[in-house]
């Protein structure tokens, strides 16, 4: 397969394709696609391949219901086939939660999804309907409007009977099921952090999530926001609704930063035992990473690095293989859309590292990036080899990096050419995980 | 030997005259021994009215959503001296995709193959505003009118709706769509008015293709339920119709438009308001003979 010079392919999809991506992530909550034929198939190959052959789940992907509207809906209004879909799925798919996520389309025709969805809602159907059409956004925002549905309209405040105020429990947000793909060892190691703290974690949507953890989320005592640009009004009006406070932070990758996230952590909840829980994770940490040194530093497996991420990933990659694996970072890109003000956040985190990240999503704009000024080596006596150079992007990267002779691995959406199940980078183990892979990548061609 | 179909689209404001000016153009056409066919393109479903002593015809949408199916036949209605009438109708207010519904009732007629059928010169597509969405641009696009007039008064929402139109028809220009006929400027009454469309039609490079004054007459045969062709034959406003209609008959070439940016628009109204207040203001004479 050849660079295309015309065609790209996305790193993103619409919000809707945000939105069910998440969905599909949650214990007993059904999607209930209110759009046009084709949008929920299509959304749904986006993630069940593209996220490292993430896949469906119960009612997600290709069986997720849809009122598959066409024209003689277009032109006379959908919501009377919207209203049909809901009772259908009411009465045949079990579920604790029913989400009416709508398209492009129904939206343009201003279909009343809001309306369709509170009769079944005010006869006592657990029903909320959510605007994800695209011009709402990408993924992202699809993901955020989601949370939004569920924790800020859907659910009842602590005050309106739902369980106490709990100090020990904390609300994870921020990775993005499906475009972040690793979003569920990521969400796990969280959880396993947060456990030895002795804190209760609701990540919501990894696989050791139940539904009562959605409903549990308004007795939280910190909602904590695993990025720097999304989220942030789905966070305050979080707090405003069930007093919640949050806090954003980057995804911790490795021990250093874990270290500080602990630190960090236990300061925002009052709570003590972080540096017994740094310790202990340290000690373990190291006893594997220091057995890695001979071959690290015999090996010379030392790196000019080129990250491609969404801006989730990009300060904690890019943190782990500066500080931690000692690489040289030539080029950041981030891919996804953001405003202004959104990256002014971003670059904010960006002070302690040599390179600026650059905001470009085309495949071919990253690549002339990294060419310019950059020739491959045919014989010239001098020039900026740029070599080793290692490629940390998608499977969008992958023709480039063998073009360059570059080390390449996939580790954001959309990552083809690997699979990812429990894996995460997240954390302690996902630190070891990280260099597991991006050292057992290039050594695969040996024997 | 096949005769060649004109097919025509006009556009303009919503309440600027467009109607009446359609259907007092098809009557007009019609008599001059023409095949015409009106086509209705507005959710109101009254474009033709005037044709038909006043009544509403069943809408192709209407139809639709009753039968699931059409004959093309079953949504034409004759008018005013054999003019064939067509709503294209909406969906209910507030849900659907009116610009979806012309679609769909174009493409009926196209796939039925009834403009064929039934032998016409001519068909006058009386489309809704300006262009707002894609759906409205239907006619334009696609090679299925082949000319536009706008209709317009010396209003400024309405040139503004008609530049609107011309950016629209300047997009579509090079992919086969429709081009400029020149305006149809309504309502030319005080003495400036005229003066105001004829900057604006040269500032666009277009042309005029009619003035036609404000008349009671016209008032007086809508409220017979007629067109002034039909109801006032003889009468002046009859004469200017007649004249439009003989200009659209052999009009051949159109053009594209050269509209104004919307900060060269608006420069354009404040000179033109600054001159109105002069000549109101007596800073400029003539304010009394222009009407003012």
């Amino acid at each position: 397969m050849k660079e295309s010079p015309f065609h790209d392919k996305p790193r993103t999809s619409c919000a809707l394709g945000g939105a069910l991506a998440a969905i599909s992530a949650l214990p007993d909550v059904i999607p209930i696609i209110h759009a046009a034929t084709g949008c929920g198939g299509n959304l749904m190959n986006s993630v069940a391949f593209g996220a490292g052959y993430l896949g469906s789940s119960y009612c997600s992907g290709s069986a997720a219901p849809t009122s598959a509207v066409t024209e003689t809906e277009i032109v006379f209004g959908g919501a009377e086939r919207l209203r049909e879909q809901i009772a259908s799925t009411l009465k045949l798919i079990e579920g604790k939660l029913y989400v009416v996520a709508t398209g492009c389309m129904t939206e343009m025709i201003g279909d009343d999804a809001g309306g369709a969805v509170s009769e079944f809602a005010e006869a006592g159907a657990p029903v909320l309907a959510i605007s994800t059409p695209s011009f709402q956004g990408d993924c992202y925002a699809g993901y955020e409007i989601l949370l939004d549905g569920i924790f800020n309209r859907w659910l009842r405040g602590v005050g309106a009977g739902a369980s106490k105020p709990d100090p020990r429990l904390i609300n994870v947000f921020g990775v993005v099921p499906g475009y972040d793909p690793f979003f569920r060892g990521d969400l796990e190691e969280i959880e396993r952090i947060g456990a030895r703290l002795g804190l209760k974690v609701n990540s919501f949507f990894s696989p050791s999530q139940t539904f009562d953890n959605i409903t549990a989320a308004p007795a939280a005592a910190l909602n904590v926001i695993f990025s720097r640009t999304r989220c942030r009004g789905f966070a305050e009006r979080f707090a405003e609704k069930h007093g919640v406070p949050w806090w954003a932070t980057d995804l911790p990758v490795g021990p250093e930063a874990t270290d500080v996230f602990i630190r960090e952590l236990a300061a925002k909840l009052g709570i003590g035992g972080a540096e017994r829980v740094v310790a202990a994770e340290n000690e373990w940490y190291y006893r594997y990473f220091e057995r890695t040194a001979d071959s690290y530093a015999d090996g010379e497996l030392r790196f000019y690095s080129v990250t491609v991420t969404n801006s989730n990933y990009a300060l904690p990659l890019n943190k782990y293989l500066y500080r931690e694996l000692g690489w040289t970072p030539a080029e950041i890109f981030v891919t996804d859309r953001l405003d202004e003000a959104r990256r002014a956040d971003l670059l904010a985190g960006f002070a302690e590292l040599p390179v600026k990240p650059r905001f470009v999503s085309g495949s071919q704009e990253i690549a002339r990036s990294i060419d310019r000024g950059r020739p491959v080596y045919r014989g010239q006596r001098y020039f900026d080899a740029l070599t080793p150079l290692y490629i940390v992007g998608s499977t969008l990267e992958k023709q480039m990096a063998l073009r360059r002779g570059a080390k390449y691995l996939a580790v954001s959406f959309p990552a083809y050419d690997r699979a990812i199940v429990a894996g995460g980078y997240a954390g302690y183990r996902g630190g070891l995980r990280l260099y597991e892979d991006l050292i057992g990548s290039f050594m695969a061609a040996k024997g | 030997m096949g005769k060649k179909l004109k097919q025509i689209a006009i556009y303009g404001k919503g309440g600027i005259g467009k109607s009446t000016t359609t259907s007092n153009l098809s009557a007009a056409l019609s008599s001059l021994g023409y095949k015409v066919m009106q086509f209705g393109c507005d959710p109101k479903a009254d474009s033709t009215n005037t044709l038909r002593g006043g009544s509403y015809i069943p809408t192709v949408l209407d139809t639709l959503r009753e039968k699931g199916a059409v004959k093309a036949r079953d949504v034409i209605y004759e008018g005013f001296n054999g003019i064939c009438c067509v709503e294209s109708g909406g969906p209910a207010p507030g849900v659907g995709c009116a610009g979806r519904g012309i679609i769909t009732a174009v493409e009926l007629f196209k796939q039925q193959k009834i403009f064929e059928e039934l032998d016409l010169d001519c068909v006058i597509y009386d489309v809704l505003g300006d262009v707002v969405c894609g759906g409205f641009a239907m006619p334009i696009r696609e090679g299925i009118a082949r000319h536009v007039f706008t209709v317009s008064s010396a209003d400024f929402m309405s040139v503004y709706a008609s530049n609107n139109l011309f950016k629209g028809i300047k997009k579509y220009s090079n992919s086969g769509g429709a081009l400029l006929g020149g305006i149809v400027a309504n309502s030319m009454n005080a003495g400036y008015s005229r003066d105001i469309v004829d900057d604006f039609a040269e500032r666009t490079q277009t042309r005029i293709v009619q003035y036609v004054p404000r008349s009671i007459t016209v008032t007086q045969c809508e409220l017979k339920g007629k067109t002034v062709i039909e109801a006032a034959p003889d009468s002046e406003q009859a004469r200017v119709y007649m004249e439009l209609a003989e200009r659209v008959a052999a009009h051949e070439e159109s053009r594209t438009p050269a509209p104004l940016e919307l900060r060269e628009l608006q420069a354009w109204a404040a000179k033109w308001s600054d001159k109105l207040l002069e000549l109101e203001t007596g800073t400029v004479p003539g304010g009394q003979a222009a009407g003012i």
